[in-house]
Protein backbone atom coordinates (compact mmCIF):
# COMPACT_ATOMS: atom_id res chain seq x y z
CA UNK A 1 0.00 0.00 0.00
CA UNK A 2 2.94 2.25 1.31
CA UNK A 3 4.66 1.38 -1.79
CA UNK A 4 1.97 1.78 -4.32
CA UNK A 5 1.88 5.48 -2.85
CA UNK A 6 5.31 6.22 -3.28
CA UNK A 7 5.40 5.11 -6.89
CA UNK A 8 2.38 7.30 -7.75
CA UNK A 9 3.93 10.20 -5.90
CA UNK A 10 7.14 9.79 -7.48
CA UNK A 11 5.22 9.48 -11.34
CA UNK A 12 3.41 12.60 -10.56
CA UNK A 13 6.70 14.83 -9.43
CA UNK A 14 8.16 13.42 -12.63
CA UNK A 15 5.45 13.75 -14.62
CA UNK A 16 5.29 17.45 -12.97
CA UNK A 17 9.07 18.03 -13.60
CA UNK A 18 8.68 17.45 -17.22
CA UNK A 19 5.32 19.53 -17.76
CA UNK A 20 7.10 22.61 -16.22
CA UNK A 21 10.20 22.25 -18.36
CA UNK A 22 8.34 21.56 -21.75
CA UNK A 23 5.92 24.48 -20.66
CA UNK A 24 8.72 26.74 -21.99
CA UNK A 25 8.03 25.70 -25.58
CA UNK A 26 4.13 25.73 -25.36
CA UNK A 27 1.96 28.48 -25.38
CA UNK A 28 0.57 30.27 -23.38
CA UNK A 29 4.24 31.25 -21.80
CA UNK A 30 3.44 33.56 -18.91
CA UNK A 31 6.27 35.64 -19.35
CA UNK A 32 4.94 38.33 -16.85
CA UNK A 33 5.05 35.93 -13.78
CA UNK A 34 8.66 34.44 -15.32
CA UNK A 35 9.72 38.06 -14.52
CA UNK A 36 8.44 38.34 -11.37
CA UNK A 37 9.69 34.60 -10.00
CA UNK A 38 13.46 35.91 -11.60
CA UNK A 39 13.51 39.69 -9.75
CA UNK A 40 12.17 37.58 -6.49
CA UNK A 41 14.77 34.87 -7.19
CA UNK A 42 17.61 36.92 -8.51
CA UNK A 43 17.80 40.21 -7.70
CA UNK A 44 16.52 39.32 -4.00
CA UNK A 45 19.35 36.43 -3.40
CA UNK A 46 22.18 38.89 -4.09
CA UNK A 47 23.10 40.28 -1.58
CA UNK A 48 23.21 37.16 0.84
CA UNK A 49 24.85 34.87 -1.69
CA UNK A 50 27.57 37.60 -1.94
CA UNK A 51 27.70 37.35 1.95
CA UNK A 52 27.66 33.69 2.41
CA UNK A 53 30.40 32.71 -0.32
CA UNK A 54 32.83 35.74 0.33
CA UNK A 55 33.20 34.00 3.75
CA UNK A 56 32.98 30.46 2.39
CA UNK A 57 36.10 32.22 0.30
CA UNK A 58 37.80 34.02 3.04
CA UNK A 59 37.50 30.68 5.53
CA UNK A 60 38.48 28.41 2.45
CA UNK A 61 41.86 30.12 2.02
CA UNK A 62 42.67 30.94 5.70
CA UNK A 63 42.49 27.18 6.47
CA UNK A 64 44.74 26.80 3.49
CA UNK A 65 47.00 29.44 4.24
CA UNK A 66 47.57 27.85 7.91
CA UNK A 67 48.24 24.15 6.75
CA UNK A 68 50.61 25.12 3.69
CA UNK A 69 53.01 27.99 5.14
CA UNK A 70 54.20 25.20 7.33
CA UNK A 71 55.05 23.10 4.81
CA UNK A 72 56.32 26.35 2.55
CA UNK A 73 53.87 26.01 -0.20
CA UNK A 74 52.18 29.12 0.53
CA UNK A 75 52.01 30.18 -3.71
CA UNK A 76 49.52 27.33 -4.31
CA UNK A 77 46.85 29.08 -2.22
CA UNK A 78 45.56 30.48 -5.17
CA UNK A 79 45.66 27.48 -6.96
CA UNK A 80 43.65 25.20 -4.68
CA UNK A 81 41.59 27.89 -3.81
CA UNK A 82 40.03 28.26 -7.32
CA UNK A 83 39.72 24.71 -8.61
CA UNK A 84 37.90 24.61 -5.02
CA UNK A 85 35.10 27.35 -5.63
CA UNK A 86 34.92 26.79 -9.38
CA UNK A 87 34.47 23.46 -9.77
CA UNK A 88 32.97 22.92 -6.40
CA UNK A 89 31.94 25.02 -3.59
CA UNK A 90 30.92 27.85 -5.87
CA UNK A 91 27.91 26.49 -7.51
CA UNK A 92 27.29 23.79 -4.29
CA UNK A 93 27.00 26.75 -1.75
CA UNK A 94 25.41 28.87 -3.72
CA UNK A 95 22.85 26.29 -4.95
CA UNK A 96 22.53 25.33 -1.01
CA UNK A 97 21.85 29.51 -0.24
CA UNK A 98 19.31 29.43 -2.79
CA UNK A 99 17.83 26.37 -1.97
CA UNK A 100 17.04 28.13 1.87
CA UNK A 101 15.57 31.57 0.41
CA UNK A 102 13.67 30.75 -3.13
CA UNK A 103 13.05 26.92 -2.96
CA UNK A 104 11.40 27.41 0.57
CA UNK A 105 9.79 30.48 -0.58
CA UNK A 106 8.52 28.37 -3.37
CA UNK A 107 6.87 25.74 -1.51
CA UNK A 108 5.30 27.75 0.83
CA UNK A 109 3.93 30.49 -1.77
CA UNK A 110 2.27 27.26 -3.68
CA UNK A 111 1.34 25.59 -0.20
CA UNK A 112 -1.00 28.46 0.80
CA UNK A 113 -2.17 28.36 -2.91
CA UNK A 114 -2.91 25.20 -2.75
CA UNK A 115 -4.72 24.97 0.54
CA UNK A 116 -6.74 28.53 -0.15
CA UNK A 117 -8.14 26.88 -3.00
CA UNK A 118 -6.39 29.27 -5.09
CA UNK A 119 -4.88 26.65 -7.41
CA UNK A 120 -8.03 24.93 -7.74
CA UNK A 121 -9.69 28.55 -8.74
CA UNK A 122 -6.72 28.14 -11.55
CA UNK A 123 -7.81 25.31 -12.69
CA UNK A 124 -11.86 26.00 -12.85
CA UNK A 125 -10.72 29.40 -15.09
CA UNK A 126 -9.58 26.89 -17.46
CA UNK A 127 -6.01 27.27 -16.91
CA UNK A 128 -2.67 24.88 -16.49
CA UNK A 129 -1.68 25.10 -12.69
CA UNK A 130 1.86 23.64 -13.97
CA UNK A 131 2.05 26.44 -17.00
CA UNK A 132 0.89 29.12 -14.89
CA UNK A 133 2.89 28.70 -11.54
CA UNK A 134 5.30 25.91 -12.38
CA UNK A 135 6.78 26.87 -15.80
CA UNK A 136 7.52 29.89 -14.50
CA UNK A 137 9.62 28.95 -11.50
CA UNK A 138 11.50 26.70 -13.15
CA UNK A 139 12.38 29.30 -16.16
CA UNK A 140 13.52 32.41 -13.17
CA UNK A 141 15.62 29.31 -11.60
CA UNK A 142 17.55 28.22 -14.75
CA UNK A 143 18.40 31.86 -15.82
CA UNK A 144 18.76 33.15 -12.19
CA UNK A 145 20.88 30.04 -10.63
CA UNK A 146 23.36 30.32 -12.68
CA UNK A 147 23.95 33.96 -12.82
CA UNK A 148 24.41 33.70 -9.00
CA UNK A 149 26.49 30.97 -9.37
CA UNK A 150 29.35 33.52 -11.23
CA UNK A 151 28.41 36.55 -8.43
CA UNK A 152 29.10 33.61 -5.97
CA UNK A 153 32.34 32.09 -7.37
CA UNK A 154 33.78 35.82 -8.13
CA UNK A 155 33.47 36.70 -4.39
CA UNK A 156 34.19 33.96 -2.95
CA UNK A 157 37.61 34.49 -5.44
CA UNK A 158 37.72 37.90 -3.66
CA UNK A 159 37.45 36.56 -0.44
CA UNK A 160 40.34 34.31 -0.87
CA UNK A 161 42.82 36.69 -2.57
CA UNK A 162 41.54 38.88 0.60
CA UNK A 163 43.31 36.12 3.23
CA UNK A 164 46.29 35.14 0.61
CA UNK A 165 47.42 39.02 0.28
CA UNK A 166 46.80 41.28 3.94
CA UNK A 167 46.89 38.21 6.16
CA UNK A 168 48.71 35.71 4.75
CA UNK A 169 50.65 38.34 3.02
CA UNK A 170 51.05 35.95 -0.43
CA UNK A 171 51.83 38.27 -3.78
CA UNK A 172 48.01 39.76 -5.04
CA UNK A 173 49.94 38.82 -8.73
CA UNK A 174 50.73 35.35 -8.13
CA UNK A 175 47.43 34.49 -6.50
CA UNK A 176 45.59 35.84 -9.59
CA UNK A 177 48.18 34.24 -12.05
CA UNK A 178 47.12 31.24 -10.82
CA UNK A 179 43.49 31.70 -10.73
CA UNK A 180 43.72 32.53 -14.31
CA UNK A 181 45.96 29.43 -14.70
CA UNK A 182 43.21 27.25 -13.69
CA UNK A 183 40.46 28.82 -15.52
CA UNK A 184 40.34 26.49 -18.36
CA UNK A 185 37.70 25.10 -20.66
CA UNK A 186 37.60 21.92 -18.27
CA UNK A 187 37.57 22.96 -15.23
CA UNK A 188 35.10 26.17 -15.95
CA UNK A 189 32.47 23.79 -17.99
CA UNK A 190 32.87 21.47 -14.40
CA UNK A 191 31.68 24.21 -12.72
CA UNK A 192 29.04 26.14 -14.93
CA UNK A 193 27.22 23.00 -15.87
CA UNK A 194 26.05 22.02 -12.52
CA UNK A 195 23.52 25.42 -11.49
CA UNK A 196 21.58 24.37 -14.39
CA UNK A 197 20.98 21.02 -12.96
CA UNK A 198 20.39 22.24 -9.83
CA UNK A 199 18.08 24.89 -9.99
CA UNK A 200 16.10 22.34 -11.89
CA UNK A 201 16.32 20.23 -9.38
CA UNK A 202 15.41 23.11 -6.89
CA UNK A 203 12.35 24.28 -8.58
CA UNK A 204 10.72 21.14 -9.05
CA UNK A 205 11.22 19.42 -6.16
CA UNK A 206 10.04 22.99 -4.39
CA UNK A 207 7.22 23.51 -6.70
CA UNK A 208 5.80 19.72 -6.49
CA UNK A 209 6.11 20.46 -2.81
CA UNK A 210 3.68 23.19 -2.55
CA UNK A 211 1.54 21.93 -5.07
CA UNK A 212 0.70 18.77 -3.17
CA UNK A 213 0.65 20.75 0.33
CA UNK A 214 -2.78 19.17 2.14
CA UNK A 215 -3.75 19.34 5.78
CA UNK A 216 -4.03 22.94 7.21
CA UNK A 217 -0.87 24.81 8.39
CA UNK A 218 1.04 21.65 9.71
CA UNK A 219 0.92 20.38 6.31
CA UNK A 220 2.51 23.56 5.12
CA UNK A 221 5.18 22.81 7.60
CA UNK A 222 5.87 19.48 6.43
CA UNK A 223 5.48 20.32 2.69
CA UNK A 224 8.36 23.48 3.09
CA UNK A 225 10.00 21.32 5.45
CA UNK A 226 9.65 18.56 3.08
CA UNK A 227 11.14 20.57 -0.42
CA UNK A 228 14.21 21.73 1.76
CA UNK A 229 15.35 18.58 2.72
CA UNK A 230 14.76 16.77 -0.52
CA UNK A 231 16.16 19.78 -2.33
CA UNK A 232 19.98 19.75 -0.02
CA UNK A 233 20.11 16.03 -0.09
CA UNK A 234 19.44 15.90 -3.72
CA UNK A 235 21.98 18.54 -4.90
CA UNK A 236 24.46 16.84 -2.65
CA UNK A 237 23.98 13.78 -4.40
CA UNK A 238 23.81 15.28 -7.55
CA UNK A 239 26.49 17.12 -6.98
CA UNK A 240 29.19 14.07 -6.09
CA UNK A 241 27.66 12.13 -9.28
CA UNK A 242 27.97 15.20 -11.61
CA UNK A 243 31.51 15.43 -10.69
CA UNK A 244 31.96 11.33 -11.42
CA UNK A 245 30.48 12.22 -14.83
CA UNK A 246 32.05 15.48 -15.54
CA UNK A 247 35.46 14.34 -14.74
CA UNK A 248 35.06 11.43 -16.45
CA UNK A 249 33.74 13.18 -19.68
CA UNK A 250 36.71 15.74 -19.40
CA UNK A 251 39.18 13.52 -19.03
CA UNK A 252 40.62 14.16 -15.35
CA UNK A 253 42.40 11.16 -14.05
CA UNK A 254 41.58 10.66 -10.87
CA UNK B 1 -27.22 18.80 -18.05
CA UNK B 2 -25.27 17.57 -15.51
CA UNK B 3 -26.20 14.36 -14.36
CA UNK B 4 -24.61 12.23 -11.20
CA UNK B 5 -24.94 8.31 -11.89
CA UNK B 6 -24.40 6.02 -8.91
CA UNK B 7 -21.67 8.44 -7.64
CA UNK B 8 -19.78 7.04 -4.72
CA UNK B 9 -16.75 9.23 -2.92
CA UNK B 10 -14.60 8.95 -0.30
CA UNK B 11 -11.91 10.73 1.38
CA UNK B 12 -9.57 7.98 2.10
CA UNK B 13 -11.37 5.39 4.30
CA UNK B 14 -14.39 8.23 5.03
CA UNK B 15 -17.34 7.59 2.41
CA UNK B 16 -18.73 11.26 2.00
CA UNK B 17 -21.26 10.62 -1.01
CA UNK B 18 -23.09 6.82 -1.12
CA UNK B 19 -24.71 6.22 -4.64
CA UNK B 20 -25.88 9.83 -5.55
CA UNK B 21 -27.87 10.20 -8.84
CA UNK B 22 -29.39 13.73 -10.00
CA UNK B 23 -29.72 15.63 -12.70
CA UNK B 24 -29.62 19.64 -13.13
CA UNK B 25 -29.96 21.39 -16.77
CA UNK B 26 -28.01 24.41 -16.82
CA UNK B 27 -31.31 26.85 -16.68
CA UNK B 28 -32.18 25.60 -13.04
CA UNK B 29 -31.94 27.58 -9.88
CA UNK B 30 -31.06 24.71 -7.68
CA UNK B 31 -30.23 25.19 -3.73
CA UNK B 32 -28.20 22.44 -1.82
CA UNK B 33 -28.88 21.81 1.77
CA UNK B 34 -27.32 19.92 4.11
CA UNK B 35 -25.45 19.73 7.77
CA UNK B 36 -21.71 20.84 7.92
CA UNK B 37 -19.94 18.08 6.26
CA UNK B 38 -22.39 16.09 4.47
CA UNK B 39 -21.00 16.61 0.88
CA UNK B 40 -22.28 20.03 -0.48
CA UNK B 41 -18.80 20.99 -1.56
CA UNK B 42 -17.67 17.66 -2.08
CA UNK B 43 -20.78 18.01 -4.73
CA UNK B 44 -19.53 21.11 -6.58
CA UNK B 45 -16.03 19.74 -6.44
CA UNK B 46 -17.21 16.85 -8.49
CA UNK B 47 -19.39 18.65 -11.18
CA UNK B 48 -15.67 20.74 -11.80
CA UNK B 49 -13.82 17.76 -12.06
CA UNK B 50 -11.42 18.77 -9.49
CA UNK B 51 -12.02 15.26 -7.73
CA UNK B 52 -12.93 12.45 -9.61
CA UNK B 53 -15.69 10.23 -8.25
CA UNK B 54 -14.36 6.38 -7.16
CA UNK B 55 -17.70 5.13 -8.80
CA UNK B 56 -20.02 5.95 -10.86
CA UNK B 57 -20.13 8.68 -13.67
CA UNK B 58 -20.69 11.86 -14.07
CA UNK B 59 -22.14 13.39 -17.24
CA UNK B 60 -21.91 17.33 -18.21
CA UNK B 61 -23.43 17.82 -21.55
CA UNK B 62 -23.45 13.92 -22.74
CA UNK B 63 -20.04 14.05 -21.86
CA UNK B 64 -18.66 11.66 -19.29
CA UNK B 65 -16.51 14.00 -17.20
CA UNK B 66 -14.98 11.06 -15.22
CA UNK B 67 -13.15 9.63 -18.25
CA UNK B 68 -11.47 13.29 -19.09
CA UNK B 69 -7.82 13.89 -18.59
CA UNK B 70 -7.39 17.65 -16.97
CA UNK B 71 -6.47 19.02 -20.42
CA UNK B 72 -9.64 17.57 -21.69
CA UNK B 73 -11.65 19.01 -18.39
CA UNK B 74 -10.79 22.70 -19.49
CA UNK B 75 -14.00 23.08 -21.48
CA UNK B 76 -16.18 21.52 -19.36
CA UNK B 77 -15.02 23.66 -16.68
CA UNK B 78 -15.79 26.95 -18.66
CA UNK B 79 -19.31 26.41 -19.08
CA UNK B 80 -19.36 27.40 -15.09
CA UNK B 81 -18.16 29.79 -13.18
CA UNK B 82 -17.48 28.90 -9.29
CA UNK B 83 -17.45 31.16 -6.19
CA UNK B 84 -15.93 28.45 -4.00
CA UNK B 85 -16.34 29.00 -0.10
CA UNK B 86 -13.11 30.57 1.22
CA UNK B 87 -13.57 32.90 -1.74
CA UNK B 88 -10.06 31.76 -2.97
CA UNK B 89 -9.27 35.16 -4.34
CA UNK B 90 -5.46 35.29 -5.11
CA UNK B 91 -4.04 37.05 -2.55
CA UNK B 92 -0.97 38.15 -4.31
CA UNK B 93 -2.68 40.29 -6.54
CA UNK B 94 -5.22 43.94 -5.51
CA UNK B 95 -8.67 43.30 -6.12
CA UNK B 96 -8.53 45.17 -9.18
CA UNK B 97 -6.40 42.12 -10.61
CA UNK B 98 -8.17 39.68 -9.61
CA UNK B 99 -10.99 40.44 -11.12
CA UNK B 100 -8.85 41.29 -14.21
CA UNK B 101 -7.77 38.05 -14.48
CA UNK B 102 -9.86 36.41 -17.07
CA UNK B 103 -9.77 39.50 -18.65
CA UNK B 104 -6.77 39.18 -19.23
CA UNK B 105 -6.28 35.84 -20.00
CA UNK B 106 -9.35 35.65 -22.42
CA UNK B 107 -9.72 38.78 -23.98
CA UNK B 108 -7.73 41.22 -25.71
CA UNK B 109 -9.25 44.03 -23.83
CA UNK B 110 -6.87 47.53 -23.77
CA UNK B 111 -5.99 48.53 -20.42
CA UNK B 112 -8.35 51.13 -20.42
CA UNK B 113 -11.57 48.54 -21.35
CA UNK B 114 -10.35 46.49 -18.71
CA UNK B 115 -10.22 49.14 -15.39
CA UNK B 116 -14.06 50.30 -17.10
CA UNK B 117 -15.07 46.57 -16.73
CA UNK B 118 -13.32 46.03 -13.74
CA UNK B 119 -15.13 49.22 -12.16
CA UNK B 120 -18.27 48.17 -13.69
CA UNK B 121 -18.27 44.48 -12.41
CA UNK B 122 -17.12 45.65 -9.14
CA UNK B 123 -19.93 48.32 -8.82
CA UNK B 124 -22.26 46.04 -9.16
CA UNK B 125 -21.72 44.01 -5.97
CA UNK B 126 -21.56 47.31 -4.61
CA UNK B 127 -17.84 47.07 -3.76
CA UNK B 128 -16.04 49.38 -6.05
CA UNK B 129 -14.00 51.34 -3.15
CA UNK B 130 -12.32 47.97 -2.67
CA UNK B 131 -10.23 48.24 -6.30
CA UNK B 132 -6.78 48.73 -5.20
CA UNK B 133 -7.22 46.50 -1.53
CA UNK B 134 -5.36 43.30 -1.00
CA UNK B 135 -7.74 40.61 -0.15
CA UNK B 136 -6.06 40.53 3.60
CA UNK B 137 -7.45 43.70 3.70
CA UNK B 138 -10.87 43.22 3.18
CA UNK B 139 -13.47 41.92 5.34
CA UNK B 140 -15.30 38.86 5.13
CA UNK B 141 -18.00 39.98 3.15
CA UNK B 142 -16.29 42.17 0.92
CA UNK B 143 -13.87 39.27 0.48
CA UNK B 144 -16.87 36.70 -0.63
CA UNK B 145 -18.34 39.93 -2.85
CA UNK B 146 -15.26 40.19 -4.27
CA UNK B 147 -15.03 36.57 -5.70
CA UNK B 148 -18.21 36.88 -6.46
CA UNK B 149 -17.60 40.05 -9.12
CA UNK B 150 -14.46 37.93 -10.17
CA UNK B 151 -16.59 35.38 -11.33
CA UNK B 152 -18.69 37.24 -13.63
CA UNK B 153 -16.00 38.99 -15.18
CA UNK B 154 -16.52 36.88 -18.28
CA UNK B 155 -19.64 36.03 -20.00
CA UNK B 156 -18.88 32.62 -21.24
CA UNK B 157 -20.21 30.31 -18.35
CA UNK B 158 -23.30 28.70 -18.44
CA UNK B 159 -24.17 28.14 -14.89
CA UNK B 160 -23.40 30.01 -11.77
CA UNK B 161 -21.91 27.61 -8.94
CA UNK B 162 -21.82 28.83 -5.36
CA UNK B 163 -20.79 27.39 -2.52
CA UNK B 164 -22.05 29.02 1.06
CA UNK B 165 -22.07 32.62 -0.22
CA UNK B 166 -23.92 34.13 2.64
CA UNK B 167 -22.26 31.94 5.71
CA UNK B 168 -20.49 34.29 7.86
CA UNK B 169 -22.39 37.27 6.87
CA UNK B 170 -25.01 40.15 8.71
CA UNK B 171 -28.50 39.31 7.51
CA UNK B 172 -27.79 42.85 5.34
CA UNK B 173 -24.95 41.72 3.33
CA UNK B 174 -26.64 38.13 3.33
CA UNK B 175 -29.73 39.65 1.60
CA UNK B 176 -27.66 41.67 -0.89
CA UNK B 177 -26.25 38.71 -2.08
CA UNK B 178 -29.13 36.74 -2.20
CA UNK B 179 -30.60 39.73 -4.57
CA UNK B 180 -27.41 39.45 -6.35
CA UNK B 181 -27.47 36.03 -7.31
CA UNK B 182 -31.22 36.37 -8.40
CA UNK B 183 -30.67 38.80 -10.64
CA UNK B 184 -27.59 37.20 -12.77
CA UNK B 185 -30.05 34.30 -12.79
CA UNK B 186 -32.84 36.31 -14.67
CA UNK B 187 -31.18 35.48 -18.24
CA UNK B 188 -31.43 31.86 -17.98
CA UNK B 189 -28.21 31.36 -16.68
CA UNK B 190 -29.20 28.73 -13.71
CA UNK B 191 -27.04 28.20 -10.03
CA UNK B 192 -26.51 25.42 -7.87
CA UNK B 193 -26.12 27.23 -4.30
CA UNK B 194 -24.32 25.41 -1.78
CA UNK B 195 -25.60 26.17 1.93
CA UNK B 196 -27.11 25.16 5.57
CA UNK B 197 -29.52 28.41 5.54
CA UNK B 198 -32.46 27.55 4.17
CA UNK B 199 -34.30 31.14 4.62
CA UNK B 200 -31.32 32.46 1.73
CA UNK B 201 -32.25 29.13 -0.19
CA UNK B 202 -36.11 29.58 -0.23
CA UNK B 203 -35.33 33.56 -1.16
CA UNK B 204 -33.50 32.50 -4.62
CA UNK B 205 -33.90 29.03 -5.35
CA UNK B 206 -36.83 27.22 -6.80
CA UNK B 207 -35.60 23.48 -6.53
CA UNK B 208 -34.28 22.10 -3.42
CA UNK B 209 -31.97 19.48 -2.40
CA UNK B 210 -31.65 18.10 0.60
CA UNK B 211 -28.49 16.23 1.16
CA UNK B 212 -27.93 13.69 4.38
CA UNK B 213 -25.55 10.62 5.35
CA UNK B 214 -24.39 11.12 1.68
CA UNK B 215 -27.20 10.16 0.09
CA UNK B 216 -30.46 12.40 -1.04
CA UNK B 217 -32.74 12.82 1.35
CA UNK B 218 -34.98 14.94 -0.39
CA UNK B 219 -35.47 16.38 -4.29
CA UNK B 220 -38.48 19.04 -5.03
CA UNK B 221 -40.02 22.69 -5.19
CA UNK B 222 -40.49 24.97 -2.43
CA UNK B 223 -44.20 23.62 -1.60
CA UNK B 224 -42.65 20.27 -0.76
CA UNK B 225 -39.63 21.64 1.49
CA UNK B 226 -42.06 23.15 3.14
CA UNK B 227 -45.07 20.59 3.54
CA UNK B 228 -42.23 17.89 4.25
CA UNK B 229 -42.63 15.98 7.14
CA UNK B 230 -39.54 14.31 7.54
CA UNK B 231 -37.94 15.35 11.24
CA UNK B 232 -34.76 16.28 9.64
CA UNK B 233 -36.25 18.56 7.53
CA UNK B 234 -38.34 20.09 9.95
CA UNK B 235 -35.32 20.60 12.24
CA UNK B 236 -34.29 22.96 9.24
CA UNK B 237 -37.28 24.58 8.04
CA UNK B 238 -38.53 25.03 11.64
CA UNK B 239 -35.52 27.71 11.71
CA UNK B 240 -36.92 29.27 9.58
CA UNK B 241 -40.41 29.43 10.58
CA UNK B 242 -39.44 31.09 13.63
CA UNK B 243 -37.87 33.95 12.13
CA UNK B 244 -40.19 33.91 9.87
CA UNK B 245 -39.97 33.17 6.23
CA UNK B 246 -39.15 36.42 3.83
CA UNK B 247 -40.33 34.58 0.48
CA UNK B 248 -42.23 32.19 0.92
N1 LIG C 1 -9.43 17.27 1.59
C1 LIG C 1 -10.12 16.44 2.40
N2 LIG C 1 -9.54 15.35 2.92
C2 LIG C 1 -10.21 14.50 3.70
N3 LIG C 1 -11.51 14.64 4.05
C3 LIG C 1 -12.17 15.70 3.56
C4 LIG C 1 -11.51 16.67 2.72
N4 LIG C 1 -12.41 17.61 2.38
C5 LIG C 1 -13.56 17.27 2.99
N5 LIG C 1 -13.42 16.13 3.70
C6 LIG C 1 -14.46 15.44 4.46
O1 LIG C 1 -15.52 15.14 3.57
C7 LIG C 1 -16.77 15.40 4.15
C8 LIG C 1 -17.57 16.32 3.26
O2 LIG C 1 -16.89 17.54 3.13
P1 LIG C 1 -17.54 18.78 2.39
O3 LIG C 1 -16.50 19.83 2.34
O4 LIG C 1 -18.14 18.36 1.11
O5 LIG C 1 -18.68 19.19 3.42
P2 LIG C 1 -19.73 20.37 3.32
O6 LIG C 1 -21.07 19.74 3.23
O7 LIG C 1 -19.35 21.34 2.28
O8 LIG C 1 -19.60 21.03 4.77
P3 LIG C 1 -19.65 22.58 5.19
O9 LIG C 1 -21.08 22.98 5.23
O10 LIG C 1 -19.05 22.59 6.56
O11 LIG C 1 -18.85 23.33 4.19
C9 LIG C 1 -16.50 15.99 5.52
O12 LIG C 1 -16.79 14.99 6.47
C10 LIG C 1 -15.05 16.31 5.54
O13 LIG C 1 -14.51 15.98 6.78
MG1 LIG D 1 -18.56 23.20 2.23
Amino acid sequence: MDVKRTISDLQDFYSLSLHGLLGIAGRPFYFKDALLQMDYAGAGSVVIVVIVDLFVGMALSLQLAAELSSLGLKMYIGMIVGISVVRELGPVVTALVFTGRVGAGMASELGSMALGHQVDTIRVFGLDPVKKLVTPRIVSSLIMLPALTVIGVAVSLLGGYYIAVFVSHQSGTVYWTSIRNILTVENVLAGASKPFIFAYLISSICCYMGLSTRGGSVGLRQATTRAVVMSIVMIIVADFVLTRMLLYVLGFSV
Amino acid sequence: MIRFEEVNFAYGARSVLRSVSLSVGFHERVAVLGGSGEGKTTILKLILGLIRPDTGSIIIDGDDITRRSESELRETRMKFSIVFQEGALFDSLDVKENVAFCLREYTDMSEDEINARVRHILASVGVEQALELMPEELSGGMHRRVSIARSLALDTPRMFLYDEPTTGLDPVNADNICGLIAELSKNGKGFIMVTHKVSDALKVADRFIFLRNGSLLFDGNRHELLNSDHPDIMIFINEVCIQGPSGA
